[in-house]
């Protein structure tokens, strides 16, 4: 593919042409899908499944490699090319199968809390009877099954068992028992999982296709591909792409900087980006200072222990990501739950923690740090941020809110939680959260007062210990954060160039409520980075934060308005689809694939859910247009149908699939 | 008397109606026949019987009406309080603040930190000086960084991948280029598989808990580093440490456990020696024949950390196994670090199917973070193409070694741990350095190097037998090396001091200066930077000698 050839000299040259140039190519390519896309209408007034391939990559081909199409792929499933024609007026910089194109300024919508409204908790889904009886009549089976399995299989198939015997003086590796449930009811849906696929985890993807000859107990890649609408990957706000400003950007950066900093951040690893980053990562969410940790994973695990010790206690939601627990398990300090998102279940806690001290001692603990996410990545509950603010007053606990879904995906200027409900981000101790999700990059950081974050600095286990963040990385970063952020024009009288601080002072702990912060002066940016003019100006990153707002609402809306059962905020990106029965979750993956417009999609189970409660993900992107939600819904709604999955609303109250698309407006700013 | 059952008789009355309707309603029940006659045949038979089950389904009422969860509110140490009393313990509740302010040198070692402009490389530019430097500081043996040929590479992945990877390897997140990269690393050293991390540091506290439980047993090497200290300390495993590289004292250990096991008659558990190849603490290499001859006779699995050894040591850069020329299926799980090694990210576990496949189900840094970016994989890969194709950046990297040895094993004044051959040169102060602190009273008064805070998530009670059992002081030690690190970057050359996290590892390792020679310098250029190197130690330590 475009990989194995050398790359042509247009593709590196284009971007440092003047807007002039990029406007031609915009137009050129603007025309040609336009042609495309009337040749595709023309056809598909006869049958659309028989669309003969349409030579129309020559033409494409000319204006830049961004937009070659290949011959081989099949342009009926929508993918590829934009279900509605774009008008004359209309420029698109992205590629559509990345980052879809829509111009339509109704599909809109900002990601806000409205004051007064109650932040729904958490409510367990209610299923009729015989879904739940038969559920567990599955599991049973399967255990049964399993066990019956085994017996015979280790008595007259022993060579397939013998990884799981004790074999010349060494234990198995793992028992037979720990391995139960990979062995007998993972195993069965393989299909699901781990599926390898290829090129951007943007709006589409392409998977390397697998089958398995034996049950799952191997995966031959049969050396096809498929390209599926990707409403799976934390993509929120679409800047997983190959192309465009930030692309470009990292491509300089791998031109200056290389591709690691070679060592750890205490030890010789240390690069002015990092300190770029931190300083903009600070000035993102609104907060003194902040530190930045090359794994998602490792920033909860390396410095969580840093915060608390023995004799301090961590209260957790029951449904904290297990790195948070991962961290809070090596850190030595006491652990409570409460109940998921349930503020009672809090407050009765910290009362009794606090009144009672250490146990058997009784002495007061040294202090208490509550550990939350702010958005759940398995069932899409929103934090109640407004009441723990209030209870965090009364009870003088620290605050440490994971945001690793909801930065970038929650709030009108896509700063999370604090942003969403507008309160002041300084209420908070501790800004944790990803760059993995909305940002398309990698790692981690951490955001809070500059005391504390020195203190992490030094004593969390990743600054001496764990490699530094690598420039490719950092520059994506760096490049659509701030053009989330926008850009301020250099001042006339322009300031040194290595700027490494910013000098704008974060918010004050006073101001009750959100501050935005305003766009970030371009000073602040490394001096080489130039960003073109729609990202600059921060336009297009608040159109991906309304974009993704609308594409969430709209299709969380629309499958409760079809019948089924959701969980979560309306306003989350991520959308839980409730499937109950083990052997759904196979079909309704392999029926979304199966389509002509195949969709991918996460099914979770057991252990990552309760063992009833099997579900679908949906992790809606700003990339995605209102017409992918459509299919998706669209799909979802005959599929729905044959796995009698509709069990949210009685009959009557349900909205038929064409009058929910064509109401999408009105869908989309109904409460729930 | 008979007055007092006249004034009982409603109420007898009451009872054998209620009695009555009670019968009634239960003969209604489907099946009740059956009970019925059950407890009568049961209770005729053995009328202790029914006492028991009585009992038992009272007991299983009572097992299902408690609540799940931790909180003994019935338990010995529950007190009762009141709404007003809660009140004001909260209102009395003072918090120690979440994190103390750093100490003085704590601060002044932060913002010492080098910082590098632009690319890092052998010959990097630093912030502080405006100057380029030779650099003796960054994890760059092989002299990979600012290779053309991977950049130009990773700029192509960029272009088809994009950079991040959006999504966990088990949820649309494993990319053609992860696979590959999993199979150049198992076929460069010969295993049958190996499996990707997104950070090198996360690896090995992800792979020891996948495969060590409760009540299994782990012998480690007393120094190894900080991230298998949290992994071991994750798993729940038994575990017993051995004296630092001594193979003597590791067979001691294994026939004390062996003897222990036998004497309690315990089930056969799974049993792991762990250890690194070159440690990340003082550079000395482990005897790993020697290990293997161990480990089979004594029936234990290896897991052998790389870190510093993959991409650093052997004729090609294979590590251990090749130096040794031991198999590599013959450890059963090799860990490395793409990230030190390639000069990319993450890192492997490579090892056996079995032993990949369980990772990928149960390594908790695996199936829980995102997959690391493609572009980095494709480092990763053509890094092992580079050494596939250039063995000799390692006969240069060996020399460079030799020359900056025999600079340093010639300076009086310091002892080097580290092993001859070992690209990862750490240097020691020789001598008992707690005698000098009396000499020189211009140490800081807070000497006793404990920070409030961070001493108290150690038992006091070990740090300060650790304290008392050394002759080396630590702050005073620091406080010289890294004037010698500040006197070397003033001369143009990059060192750091070893950055350990104070009374937090299970040994605190002496302050040393760490060297990573690196072969991306000519040998002429390393023997001037360890001179400075050299002249600086001189400089700083010889004269309080």
């Amino acid at each position: 593919m475009a990989l194995s050839k050398p790359s042509t000299p247009s593709m590196f040259k284009k971007k440092s042409g003047t807007s002039l140039s990029a406007m031609a190519s915009a137009a050129s390519y603007l025309s040609a899908l336009s042609q495309a896309d009337a040749r595709a209408r023309g056809q598909s007034n006869g049958s659309p499944t028989s669309t003969p391939a349409l030579s129309i990559s020559s033409s494409i081909t000319s204006s830049s490699q961004d937009t070659v199409l290949h011959e081989e792929e099949d342009y009926a499933d929508g993918l590829v090319l934009p279900a509605r024609p774009p008008t004359s007026e209309q420029v698109f910089n992205t590629v559509h199968t990345e980052f879809g194109h829509c111009a339509q300024e109704e599909y809109r919508l900002t990601s806000k809390h409205t004051p007064g409204e109650p932040v729904p908790g958490h409510v367990d889904a209610d299923p009729p009877y015989y879904i739940l009886f038969s559920t567990y009549i599955s599991y049973l089976i399967l255990i049964v099954l399993g066990h019956i399995r085994d017996f015979l299989g280790k008595r007259f198939h022993a060579a397939s068992y013998h990884h799981l015997i004790p074999r010349n003086g060494y234990a198995p590796l793992n028992s037979d028992f720990d391995s139960f449930y990979t062995r007998r009811l993972k195993t069965r849906m393989d299909e699901c999982f781990s599926q390898p696929v290829t090129g951007v985890a943007g709006r589409t993807i392409v998977l390397l296709d697998r089958m398995s000859p034996d049950y799952n107990h191997t995966q031959l890649f049969t050396g096809t591909r498929t390209r599926a609408l990707n409403i799976s990957s934390y993509n929120y706000l679409g800047f997983a792409q190959a192309r465009g400003g930030c692309a470009d950007a990292v491509e300089d950066s791998i031109k200056r900087y290389g591709v690691s900093t070679c060592g750890s951040r205490l030890e010789g690893g240390a690069s002015d980006l990092h300190a770029n980053t931190e300083a903009l990562v600070a000035k993102f969410v609104g907060m003194e200072d902040a530190l930045i940790c090359s794994m998602g994973f490792a920033t909860n695990s390396t410095y969580i222990p840093a915060l608390v010790g023995k004799g301090c206690l961590v209260i957790s939601d029951e449904l904290n990501h297990a790195s948070i627990r991962f961290g809070v398990r090596i850190s030595g300090a006491s652990v409570r739950m409460f109940k998921h998102n349930d503020m009672n279940s809090l407050e009765s806690l910290l009362r009794e923690v606090i009144s009672q001290g250490q146990p058997k001692t009784h002495r007061p603990w040294k202090k208490i740090l509550l550990l939350v996410e702010g958005l759940y990545s398995m069932e899409g509950t929103l934090l109640n941020l407004p009441k723990i603010i209030e209870l965090k007053k009364k009870y003088k606990f620290y605050l440490y809110v994971d945001e690793a879904h909801s930065i970038g995906a929650m709030g009108p200027h896509g700063r999370g939680v604090a942003d969403y409900f507008g309160i002041n981000p300084r209420h908070i101790d501790i800004l944790m959260g990803t760059f993995t999700k909305s940002f398309g990059a990698a790692g981690g950081y951490i955001a809070g007062d500059k005391v504390i974050i020195d203190h992490l600095r030094v004593h969390g286990h990743s600054g001496p210990y764990a490699e530094a963040m690598t420039p490719p990385v950092l520059t994506q970063i760096i490049a659509s954060m701030a053009s989330i952020m926008g850009v301020k024009p250099p001042a006339p009288a322009v300031s040194s160039g290595h700027s490494l601080r910013l000098t704008s002072p974060a918010p004050s702990v006073q101001e009750e409520s959100y501050v935005h912060p305003g766009p970030v002066p371009h000073s602040a940016l490394p001096t080489w980075l130039n960003l073109p003019p729609e990202l600059a100006s921060g336009e297009e990153g608040a159109t991906r934060l309304r974009r993704l707002a609308f594409n969430s609402r709209y299709l969380h809306n629309g499958l409760i308005k079809l019948g089924f059962i959701t969980y979560g905020h309306p306003a989350s990106p991520i959308v839980p689809l409730l499937l109950f029965n083990p052997g759904k979750m196979n079909m309704f993956h392999r029926m979304m694939k199966d389509r002509q417009t195949p969709i991918i999609i996460v099914v979770v189970a057991y252990p990552a859910t309760p063992l009833i409660t099997s579900r679908v993900r949906f992790c809606v992107s700003a990339a995605h247009t209102k017409e992918d939600i459509d299919t998706v819904l669209r799909t979802c709604d005959e599929v729905g149908d044959v796995l009698d999955l509709k069990h949210g609303l009685p009959r009557s109250e349900r909205w038929p699939i064409d009058e929910i698309t064509s109401k999408a407006v009105e869908l989309a700013h109904m409460m729930k | 008397m008979s007055s007092s059952s006249g004034t009982l008789e409603p109420l007898f009355s009451f009872l054998a109606q209620a009695l009555a309707t009670a019968e009634a309603t239960f003969n209604k029940l489907p099946g009740s026949a059956v009970i019925q006659r059950y407890v009568r045949s049961s209770h005729q038979n053995d009328p202790g019987r029914t006492l028991l089950e009585l009992i038992l389904v009272i007991f299983a009422i009572r097992t299902l009406l408690q609540s799940r969860t931790r909180a003994d509110r019935n338990g010995t140490h529950y007190i009762q309080f009141e709404d007003k009393e809660v009140k004001e313990l909260v209102d009395e509740w003072v918090p120690e603040p979440l994190a103390p302010p750093l100490s003085a040198t704590e601060e002044a070692d932060l913002y010492a930190v080098p910082v590098v402009v632009g690319p890092n490389s052998a010959k990097p530019k630093l912030l502080s000086t405006g100057k380029t430097a030779l650099n003796l500081a960054s994890l760059n043996f092989a002299g990979l960084a600012g290779n053309e040929h991977i950049k130009q590479r990773a700029v192509e992945t960029l272009r088809k991948y994009g950079l991040g990877s959006c999504g966990p390897p088990g949820f649309y997140g494993t990319l053609d280029v992860h696979m590959d990269l999993e199979r150049d690393i198992a076929d460069f050293l010969g295993t049958e598989a190996s499996i990707l991390y997104s950070q090198g540091f996360s690896t090995v506290s992800s792979v020891i808990p996948a495969f060590c439980k409760r009540g299994d047993i782990i012998v480690a090497d007393r120094n190894v580093n900080f991230a298998i200290q949290k992994g071991i300390a994750i798993s729940r495993s038994t575990v017993r440490y051995y004296d630092h590289n001594d193979l003597k004292s590791l067979e001691e250990v294994l026939q004390a456990v062996e003897k222990e096991r036998k004497k309690r008659r315990g089930p056969l558990t799974r049993r792991f020696i762990i250890t690194e190849g070159i440690f990340q603490s003082d550079g000395s290499m482990s005897d790993l024949p020697k290990l293997i001859e161990l480990k089979n006779k004594h029936k234990y699995r290896l897991m052998l950390d790389e870190s510093y050894s993959f991409g650093a040591v052997g004729r090609t850069g294979r590590g251990l196994t090749e130096i040794y020329n031991v198999p590599a299926s013959k450890v059963d799980m090799i860990l490395g670090s793409c990230a030190i090694g390639l000069c990319a990210g993450g890192g492997f576990c490579a090892g056996s199917q079995v032993v990949v496949d369980h990772q990928r189900i149960n390594g908790l840094s695996f199936v829980f973070s995102a997959a690391m970016p493609g572009l980095l994989a494709v480092s990763g890969s053509e890094g092992i193409n580079v050494f596939r194709n250039t063995p000799s950046i390692f006969e240069s990297l060996q020399e460079n070694v030799r020359a900056a040895r025999a600079i340093l094993d010639k300076v009086d004044c310091v002892t080097i741990p580290s092993h001859p051959a070992s690209p990862l040169i750490h240097v020691n102060i020789r001598g008992a350095t707690s005698a000098w602190t009396h000499q020189y009273p211009s140490s800081p008064p807070t000497s006793a190097g404990l920070h409030p805070h961070s001493a108290s998530l150690l038992s006091p009670t070990k740090h300060a037998k650790d304290m008392a059992s050394r002759d080396w002081d630590l702050d005073l030690e620091e406080r010289l090396l890294q004037e010698v690190v500040e006197e070397c970057l003033s001369q143009n050359v990059m060192v750091t001091r070893a950055k350990t996290l104070k009374n937090q590892e299970l040994v605190q390792a002496r302050p040393s200066l760490k060297l990573a020679i690196t072969a991306g310098l000519t040998k002429k250029e390393i023997e001037k930077a360890v001179g400075v190197v050299k002249a600086s130690l001189v400089k700083v330590i010889g004269k309080r000698r």
